[in-house]
């Protein structure tokens, strides 16, 4: 359960003030899989990097889990993120010359996960997104579409509760972008983890239970997709306030 | 993050860019092996000091003369006269001297096993029948001054004979031989009040090898102290500096004694000095010169310490991205400082162990060479201990580390928003 309750986020001072986030409220249920749907500048990034504790907007709460997370020291930001998210971006992320296995470890060492059971949970991660093969491979060797999978094996590395996709398939053409959606909302299904993803592709979007179109930093509607009775359950508890 | 998980990180993002850490470890490799020689050479020089010292004198022996009068040092103030016998130079200095009833006094004193004044005899010439004249000076023979016998024995020295450097034998005809024990040497000795002249003819006891680390032994004889002490009465008979001496040597019971008997012949008011006391200012020398090596060394290191700190800011710009992932999957800013600091602790392990080690390879194939040009006979000059290496590379890390503190900083303070925004 993720709440967001009159979040506000403002960059600059005086004359120059830019309101990024305006009284955002926003409730996600448990094992949903969101879209927030969004032209650039609309404050989207801004709205997932207040969510995942990578920013800290000026005001309101963000409660994940009970938790307002605004309230937490930085080291407990830290240490709420290396165990509880997962994150893809558009460019991957992935460390070229570091190999397979050490991309997809790297979330573990910094969660402090000891190296047997860290070897058990890269293979895990790597076996769901089909790379076993690659593990020795150097990242920079892969194509963008096995880039992505590697990264979303680092996203699930570590059992996260929700991971946040920002552009998932933006790079990649049709073909590996569909597999990587699959590969995303056949994990959203399976494990009931909260997937939150960040997108302006309107397809993209229309795949997800809850779609929240914000725009000027503000939420301008949330939809429902009566996709099956499940999705419809969870997203009739996405309220906008 | 785990400290040994980010030791392996940092080795591994090192690994990924090996030209530029071999530059940065070379240049900090110039200071290590600046350092390690300097520490090397130190070594060895006192090692070589204290082989001079052990074959020069007895650790057991001090160095007494009387004490001269503080005015004597200003030259703007007559001088009190003080009884007793002394050496007259010119205008108006003086160098006190000790007498018999001195002696005595030293004799005396308490865990004083032997006091020999200073027979500062010389001969006119020593020569052999058919051989030229050549100068000597004399002294009584101590046993326990370490000598390299070519011949002979060293050990109870007769009345009737002399220890002959290998340099005398070899200009007075004899071969460096046992061959040449027994045969006789003529030492002539001249009074200068009288004119007359004394011959002593003594038997050759022993041939010692004229070392480079005796500072006198090349070019005196050694005869018992009992023949000596002849001499030079017979040298000095009718001067005004009869039955006097420049100073003495007290022997003390034993090594532990040497400073109370210092102390006892202090309080005496005499100058006494310990053979350490003597050789002191040697190793001041070494240290001395060991110290300016090592400073440039520093040197060396500091200029080094400029290129770490450039590499490491090039390398946090250039993972910009890779720091701001880390710190969105949740890494602390202190860890990732510590990634940096490690990096630049192993660019200063490298650069120590490359530098010192080649320093030991350099020094060993050198070392044969420095000998030989230098003459040192079988010592080396550079030694290296083991410690040394230990201090050099463990130093250098600690540079490194603190060369990396800026740097590292900044990729500790890195906004990882702003971060993975850079492309």
């Amino acid at each position: 359960m993720i709440e967001l309750k009159n979040v506000t986020k403002t960059y600059g001072k005086k004359q120059n003030l830019f309101t990024a986030l305006d009284d955002v409220s926003l409730s996600i249920p448990e094992g949903a899989s969101v879209a927030i749907l969004g032209k650039s500048g609309s404050g989207k990034s801004t709205l997932m990097h207040a969510m995942s504790g990578l920013d800290r907007p000026q005001q309101g709460e963000v409660i994940v889990d009970g938790q307002d997370i605004l309230k937490l020291k930085q080291k407990a930001v830290d240490k709420f993120r290396a165990e509880k998210i997962g994150f893809i971006f558009q460019s991957f992320f992935v460390q070229g010359n570091e190999s397979v296995y050490d991309n997809v470890s790297l979330p573990l060492e910094i969660a402090k996960i000891p190296r047997a059971e860290r070897k058990r949970r890269v293979q895990r991660a790597l076996t769901s997104v089909e790379m076993l093969d690659k593990v020795r491979n150097k990242a920079k060797d892969l194509s963008g579409g096995q880039k992505q999978r590697l990264a979303i094996a680092r996203a699930i590395a570590n059992e996260p509760k929700i991971i946040f996709a920002d552009e998932p398939t933006g790079n990649l053409d049709s073909v590996t972008g569909g597999l990587v959606e699959d590969m995303l909302f056949g994990y959203n299904r399976d494990r009931g983890v909260t997937l939150i993803i960040v997108t302006h592709d309107p397809e993209l979007a229309a795949k997800c239970d809850v779609l929240v179109n914000i725009k000027d930093g503000k939420i301008e509607s949330v939809e429902q997709k009566n996709r099956s009775d499940e999705a419809d359950s969870l997203a009739r508890e996405v309220v906008q306030q | 993050m785990k400290l040994i998980d980010t030791v392996r990180r940092a080795g591994r993002s090192l690994r990924q860019a090996k030209a530029r850490t071999l530059l940065t470890s070379l240049a900090i490799g110039v200071g290590a092996f600046t350092i390690t020689l300097a520490l090397a050479a130190g070594e060895g020089g006192r090692q070589y000091a204290s082989d001079i010292i052990s074959s020069n004198t007895d650790v057991r022996e001090l160095y007494v003369q009387p004490k001269g009068d503080d005015a004597s040092l200003d030259p703007t103030r007559p001088r009190e006269y003080v009884p007793g016998p002394s050496m007259q130079f010119g205008g108006g200095f003086s160098q006190k001297m000790l007498s018999g009833d001195d002696i005595e006094t030293l004799e005396g004193l308490e865990n004083v096993s032997e006091v020999t004044p200073i027979y500062n005899a010389s001969a006119l010439y020593v020569t052999r029948e058919g051989q030229k004249k050549y100068q000597a000076g004399l002294e009584p023979h101590n046993s326990a001054i370490k000598d390299e016998i070519i011949a002979g024995s060293t050990d109870g020295v007769g009345d009737n004979q002399v220890i002959l450097p290998s340099a005398f034998a070899e200009v007075l005809g004899l071969p460096l031989n046992s061959s040449s024990i027994g045969q006789t040497v003529d030492i002539v000795m001249a009074n200068s009040v009288t004119e007359e002249q004394k011959t002593y003819t003594l038997e050759v006891k022993a041939v010692v090898k004229s070392s480079i680390l005796s500072a006198v032994g090349s070019t005196t004889l050694r005869v018992s102290r009992d023949t000596v002490a002849d001499m030079y009465d017979f040298n000095m008979r009718g001067t005004p500096l009869e039955g006097a001496f420049l100073g003495a040597t007290v022997l003390a019971t034993d090594e532990q004694s040497v400073e109370g008997v210092k102390e006892a012949i202090s309080d005496k008011g005499y100058l006494a000095q310990t053979a350490e006391d003597l050789m002191g200012f040697l190793f001041q020398f070494i240290n001395v010169l060991m110290g300016v090596l090592i400073g440039f060394g520093a040197l060396a290191v500091l200029t080094s310490v400029f290129g770490i700190i450039n590499t490491q800011y090039i390398s946090v710009l250039e993972r910009t991205q890779q720091i701001g992932l880390m710190k969105a999957l949740g890494m602390r800013g202190r860890d990732v400082g510590r990634l940096f600091k490690l990096e630049a602790a192993w660019v200063g392990f490298l650069g120590g162990a490359i530098g010192s080690g080649l320093a030991l390879l350099a020094g060993t194939l050198a070392n044969p060479w420095i000998s030989d040009a230098l003459s040192l006979g079988d010592s080396h000059l550079l030694i290296f201990q083991p410690w040394s290496f230990g201090v050099v590379v463990g130093g250098l890390m600690l540079v490194a580390i603190a060369s990396g503190i800026l740097p590292s900083r900044k990729a500790a303070k890195l906004d990882p928003i702003e971060a993975l925004r850079t492309e």
